[in-house]
């Protein structure tokens, strides 16, 4: 018979614990092996700054011009 | 029967309003509806032509939007059609099954090239804003349109769902799939193919 492996566990949930998307017993079993294991809370620290960094790095904002030919779009008023 | 010109009158007044308040809150996200636009496309220009499409569009059918739900997705959804109805993504995502790595893929990747100490905090440095960009940018597009609009936009699965017209299990299981691609390509930017 197989035997549990919480860090492999881990490593599957990732990404649900860190979209808030588990539920309440899975999250509380994810952080209190998190807590115990520090190979793995490591391991989630980086995937949360990496998301972090992405979100960063990907915004690019619109320019001005745009925003202004966007506005002369609307309907004029009568 | 007719109503009165008073009514008619009054009706007008009130569309009036209410539609200028539309377009107001409209421009007020365009901010926010640019920065996922820009990610969904290639270059600044095609993001700029399907802004001014989807707010061209949006201004013409205001009617259409419930007051009280959520304009960005609302426009977003609109802008997700156009960017598919223009045909700028017709082809179908290749299969990307063998090119899949496990969640944990570029972390132990760059922990295996570091070395003396690895630490999680400051090894994202070695990646540049272009690499993010062009990691993200060869993500096939079935995975990068949610990623874009969870990860970058900040929508819900559900939202997500209901502006590309999928089920919220498919949205689920594009952008699990899409990060761990994003971050294979990431792993080849800083320490290179295998």
């Amino acid at each position: 018979m197989a035997t549990f492996d919480p860090c492999a566990w881990c490593e599957e949930v990732l990404q649900p614990y860190l979209d808030r998307n588990l539920t309440e017993r899975e999250r509380v079993e994810a952080q209190a092996h998190l807590d115990s294991c520090g190979a793995c809370a490591k391991r989630y620290r980086f995937e949360e700054n990496l998301r972090q960094f992405v979100r960063m790095a990907a915004i690019e904002e619109m320019d001005p011009e745009l925003k202004e030919r966007l506005a002369s779009l609307r309907t004029p008023l009568l | 029967m007719g109503e009165s010109p008073e009514t008619q009158g009054r009706q007008l007044a009130n569309e009036a309003r209410d539609r200028v308040r539309f377009e107001e809150e409209a421009l007020q996200l365009a901010d926010q509806v640019y920065r996922v636009a820009r990610r969904l496309v290639h270059s600044k220009e095609e993001a700029e032509d399907l802004m001014q499409e989807t707010y061209a569009r949006a201004f013409r059918s205001w009617r259409s939007y419930t007051p009280g739900t959520n304009l960005r997705a609302w426009l977003l959804r609109i802008l997700t059609n156009l960017n598919i109805d223009r045909g700028r993504r017709q082809q179908r995502a290749p299969d990307t099954t063998h090119l899949e790595e496990s969640d944990y893929f570029l972390y132990n990747r760059l922990e295996d090239d570091s070395h003396d100490s690895f630490d999680e905090e400051r090894v994202l440095q070695r990646l540049s804003q272009d690499d993010i960009v062009d990691a993200l940018a060869a993500v096939p597009h079935d995975f990068r349109d949610v990623i874009v609009l969870v990860d970058i936009g900040e929508f819900s699965y559900q939202e997500a769902a209901q502006i590309l017209d999928i089920p919220v299990g498919t949205v689920m299981s594009r952008l699990h799939r899409g990060r761990r691609i994003l971050k294979r390509h990431l792993a080849e930017a800083t320490v290179g193919g295998e």
